[in-house]
């Protein structure tokens, strides 16, 4: 048999299960809900403005607890595994990785999207200078 | 709407700017379409005159373009801020320095720095290239046009909407935004810029852009020379000429890529030289693809073979960099990216520039494919060429491997167009999903590039080198399992997988480095493949030494163990100012931090202990926060690094007190306080939370650290003793109150780790002062060495000053100034005054000394110079009490501390030798085929 073909069968056969494989590491976004059995899932949700935010840095930089809701308006303890990230309030979108345990959401990784810094910014004004 | 005749506009700049816009588009145009026509017509006699109008019309292409930057330049440097792009991307306190910088951090900026790169090699073709200009240059003019095109700036009307193509650089501010603003026809002396991004504001900057466009403009050569090939349908010549540039163009990109990586890894807070973003990997993927074109040029120029895979990795090397460029600047990544640009607008002109080259290239390709020829037998399985092509196909698996992932978010836009509902895929494990294809994948391409330079083209006397090749491989193979085990020695090797990675990096290593000594005995000038190869097993080992080994010095061994799985997290710490903490080794120490422009740069000190807590090893290291430009909030954290030869470590500042991250928290944190008064006299105690706090002395001249920098008219301060009973420490501190004019600055004492913050009440001023105009003065003449008697207090003229200073009075030329110095004495205290009698413009004037301790106001108002008399005028305050008041919260959040990460980065010199290795290949075979094509 020609070499071309069986190469070309390999790397075809090769693809085929690297790409069935790979589809596993591939999920949409879940929710709070979806979350309940304990596997590692990705959740995109709002910060529950109203309810407390704690960070103790002394005792443990690397645990931030928050609340979180998803999208279907599920609201649960978010504990990331991380510091404080910066601008962390002014977050229009959150979406972080974990396992739920319980009642509380571990999340290692978080991702925020915020407003953009510079494109709604008023057109700065210089200030007055000098004394009067 | 009023037209307002707008006041200092420089309106010449932007027009001949858009007119340069208008012209060079135009002028692409021209030079595409003769030079079409040139191609065409190569048969007819017209084919010459219709090059000469396309290389003109390309000149001026180049020329208006040039000019064009050259404007843009010159607005960005003379801050016109009624240009929008001037005024996004400058501002006053931007150093000169960072003006190249700031062009290209827009996107027409980067347009432009493209464009510019593509008229200058296309200028050097038109030199060099005497049979394939036409069609080569046919390809520089239509990139050129779609480019350009992207700077327009035009509006067509559709429907109800415009589309807009293009977004151009000489837009005026006040085109694109409606503010209130406007209607002031001074409204230039009342902006100023938003300025450059601070995490942009670095040398990195400066040199990484220029280099990685550089890299993207050049793989449209490789690009242009297959497709001159195809359309005038000679498979050979192309390929003789193109090798020299297509090895540049991979030796130039890769080395865009890198700085980029280095970038990340010096001077941003990654922690990591590679993180998979979708904007790394689109520029990966047209490497890769080119690198395996230039496997699979070599084969077909020696051999015959594989000419029509050379054609497909040129055409889509090319197609994938201006995927990239839609992939980053069209805003589909949204989210999944840390460094896209913002949308524009411009998805549709991207999208056309993608598929327009994809569907020529691909197209024409389609079309001659029955007419490349392959040689009739096929490869011999000991060929070189068989396995470099092997090699080629697998290098096209892993760019197809990430260039998919890469585009999932473009697949999940389209599937929301066919289904609105569609729920968008994202990957779960971003960097893990890719680490697991490309590593095996490397362990693959090692190998090859191992034993591959060992074969010879077309199997050349295989029976007899068959022995000496088994020999050599496995020598090899005896010497690269011996490395592997040492190695394992210095790293972890926390599997068999990545055993089998260090071995195939090692094999590569040692039998290349073989290859080098013994087959082309040293002779560089044509070791350039082994000495790439040997770059690559270099870079394998130092992925698995710095990735896989690198150990976090910055975990607390105080948080307890086992409440979370994942390693990684723990990598961060909190530091104390002053505070030692013990970490796997090392005595950590936030030593200081101070505050020079935007800038507060911190020194954290690392101390490496041995078993016998012996000091071995000692570095400072200042990573630092920037702060915005408006200085209302941190804007990025910037790491420090020290560089071993076997290690480097690595210092980022993570996260900072919320009072020093932003303004908005600091004041919320500031109302939170809830301050008490008490009323305290000299040497008096109060017990305030748990604490003993006494008040020593008044002092009218304040040594707050704070004060000191500042100017006051005059101040007033107090030294607290404040004792905590339990730590038995006693904290000396003083808080003052300092006023200039009519504003009053208050400088609070602050006790971080008694969380106490005291400062003098506002009316403490007012209790000790009278002002000016609420004093009555009396005034004395005396002689020279009198005295006066004033309220208990005997003031002493002991001399003067001719040359007086004073913090007040700023020596004017014809100025008769003369300072009287007085001694103060009486009710147990002594102190100088010099008050300033001036006569400027025949006017008599006076500048008061203030005595803080007994109250007077000492003015020099007359001297008479027949009698030899001088008058002072004297008053005392009507000081309310001698008491003081003071505001003193408890509770404080502490400002002290940071949360820092410190990484140690086995081996990573591997990583950066290997990856400089390869570019050094690449660019002495680019050398030696330039010198070889020359003769």
């Amino acid at each position: 048999m020609n070499k071309n073909i069986i190469i070309a069968l390999i790397l075809i056969v090769a693809g085929i299960l690297v790409f069935i494989n790979a589809s596993k590491d591939v999920s949409t976004y879940a929710n709070f809900e979806q979350a309940t059995n304990g596997d590692r899932v990705k959740i995109v949700g709002q910060l529950a403005k109203d309810k407390p935010m704690t960070y103790d840095p002394q005792n443990n930089p690397n645990e931030f607890a928050f609340f979180m809701k998803d999208d279907k308006g599920v609201e649960k303890k978010v504990v990331l595994h991380q510091p404080k990230p910066q601008d962390f309030e002014m977050s229009e979108q959150i979406v972080v990785t974990g396992e739920l345990e319980g009642d509380v959401f571990n999340a290692s990784e978080i991702l925020m999207k915020c407003p953009s810094k510079y494109k709604d910014e008023e057109i700065a004004v210089k200030e007055q200078e000098g004394k009067i | 709407m009023n037209e307002v005749s707008y006041i200092g506009e420089h309106l010449w700049v932007g027009q001949i700017g858009h007119f340069c816009v208008i012209l060079s588009f135009v002028a692409a145009l021209l030079s595409a379409v003769s030079y079409f026509l040139s191609v065409k017509n190569r048969k007819n006699a017209t084919a010459v005159g219709w090059s000469v109008i396309g290389r003109n019309a390309f000149y001026l292409h180049g020329l208006t373009l040039f000019t064009l930057i050259g404007l843009i330049f010159f607005a960005m440097y003379n801050h016109y801020y009624e240009y929008s792009y001037v005024f996004d991307h400058v501002s006053e306190d931007l150093p000169l320095k960072y003006i190249l910088s700031a062009f290209w951090e827009g996107q027409e900026g980067s347009f432009m720095l493209w464009m510019f790169w593509h008229v200058v090699l296309g200028v050097i073709l038109i030199r060099k290239e005497k049979t394939l200009e036409a069609p080569m240059l046919f390809v520089f003019a239509v990139a050129e046009v779609i480019l350009m095109s992207m700077l327009l700036g035009i509006h067509l009307p559709w429907g109800d909407d415009a589309i807009r193509i293009g977004s151009n650089p000489t837009t005026l501010l006040r085109q694109i935004n409606e503010a209130p603003i406007f209607a002031n026809a001074d409204y230039l002396s009342l902006i100023k810029g938003r300025g450059m991004n601070p995490l942009l504001q670095n040398y990195w900057m400066t040199i990484h852009p220029p280099t990685l466009f550089l890299g993207f403009a050049s793989t449209i050569v490789p690009f242009a020379y297959a497709f001159a090939g195809l359309w005038l349908n000679d498979h050979k010549e192309w390929l003789k000429k193109s090798l020299t540039w297509s090895l540049f163009s991979a030796g130039i990109l890769g080395t865009g890529i890198l700085m980029g990586s280095l970038w990340a890894y010096v001077a941003l807070s990654f922690g990591g030289y590679w993180a998979w973003d979708p904007v790394e990997n689109a520029s990966l993927v047209p490497w890769i693809t080119l690198v395996a074109g230039i496997h699979v040029h070599l084969v077909s120029k020696n051999t015959g073979y594989a000419t029509r895979s050379v054609y497909f990795f040129y055409l889509i090397s090319f197609v994938l960099i201006l995927y990239s460029t839609f992939l980053t600047r069209s805003g589909v990544l949204g989210d999944t990216s840390a460094h896209a640009f913002t949308e524009m607008g411009l998805e549709w002109q991207l999208i056309f520039l993608v598929l327009f080259f994809f569907l020529t290239g691909m197209g024409l390709l389609i079309y001659r494919f029955k007419t490349i020829k392959n040689p009739e037998k096929e490869e011999e399985l000991a060929s070189r060429e068989f396995w470099m092509f092997i090699g080629s196909l697998v290098l096209l698996f892993s760019g197809i491997l990430i260039i998919s992932s890469t585009s999932l978010p473009v697949f999940n836009k389209i599937m929301t167009y066919f289904n609105p509902a569609y729920e968008g895929r994202v990957i779960k494990d971003v960097i893990g999903h890719y680490n697991k294809y490309q590593l095996w994948i490397a362990v693959f391409i090692a190998v090859l590039s191992g034993f591959s330079l060992f074969m010879r083209y077309g199997a050349a006397l295989w029976p007899q080198q068959k022995k000496k090749f088994t020999q050599r491989m496995v020598i090899s193979i005896g010497i690269s399992a011996v490395l592997t085990y040492l190695t394992s020695l210095w790293l972890e090797y926390y599997s068999w997988q990545f055993v089998v990675m260090s071995f195939t990096g090692l094999f590569s290593m040692v039998s290349n480095l073989d290859y080098i000594i013994s087959v082309v005995k040293g002779n560089l000038r044509v070791a350039w493949s082994a000495i790439a190869h040997l770059g690559f097993g270099m870079m394998m080992i130092g992925m698995l030494a710095s990735g896989l080994n690198q150990k976090a010095i910055s975990t607390n061994p105080f948080v307890f163990k086992g409440m979370f799985t994942d390693e990684d997290v723990k990598k961060y710490v909190q530091l104390i100012k002053g505070k030692p903490l013990f970490s796997q080794g090392y005595l950590i120490t936030y030593l200081s931090d101070t505050l020079i422009d935007r800038e507060r740069r911190y020194d954290i000190n690392f101390k490496k202990l041995n078993d016998s807590m012996e000091v071995v090893e000692e570095i400072t290291l200042h990573p630092n926060a920037m702060y915005s430009n408006d200085f209302s909030k941190v804007a990025a954290f910037n790491p420090d690094t020290k560089h071993y030869l076997t290690k480097d470590i690595f210092s980022c500042v993570v996260s900072l007190p919320p009072a020093l991250s932003s303004v908005e928290d600091a004041k919320k944190i500031e109302d939170s306080l809830k301050f008490t008064t008490y009323v305290l006299s000299p040497n008096d105690t109060i017990q305030v939370g748990g604490y003993t706090i006494k008040a020593s002395e008044i002092t009218f001249a304040p040594t707050h650290k704070e004060y000191v920098k500042h100017e006051h008219d005059a101040g007033i301060g107090v030294q607290l003793s404040i004792t905590d009973p339990q730590e038995d420490t006693t904290y000396l501190v003083e808080a003052a109150l300092g006023m200039e004019g009519a504003l009053m600055y208050n400088y609070p004492a602050a006790i971080e780790t008694a969380g106490l913050r005291v400062k003098l009440a506002q009316n403490t001023l007012d209790d000790f002062f009278t002002p000016d105009d609420q004093l009555e003065y009396k005034e004395f003449t005396i002689k020279s060495n009198g005295y006066i008697d004033f309220e208990g207090y005997r003031l002493q003229l002991t001399g003067f000053d001719k040359e007086p200073q004073h913090p007040n009075y700023t020596k004017q030329d014809k100025d008769i100034a003369i300072a009287a110095s007085i001694n103060v004495s009486g009710q147990g205290m002594a102190e100088d005054a010099s008050p300033i009698y001036i006569i400027r413009d025949n006017q008599p004037m006076s500048i008061k000394s203030y005595s803080g301790k007994s109250g007077l106001h000492i003015r020099f108002s007359n001297i008479d110079p027949v009698k030899e008399e001088f008058s002072f005028k004297i008053a005392k305050d009507k000081r309310k009490t001698n008491d003081i008041s003071v505001d003193i919260a408890t509770d404080v959040p502490r400002t002290d501390y940071l949360i820092l990460q410190a990484t140690i980065f086995p081996g990573i010199n591997l990583f950066w030798g290997g990856s400089i290795l390869m570019m050094l290949g690449l660019f002495l075979a680019a050398y030696e085929r330039y010198i070889k094509n020359k003769k």
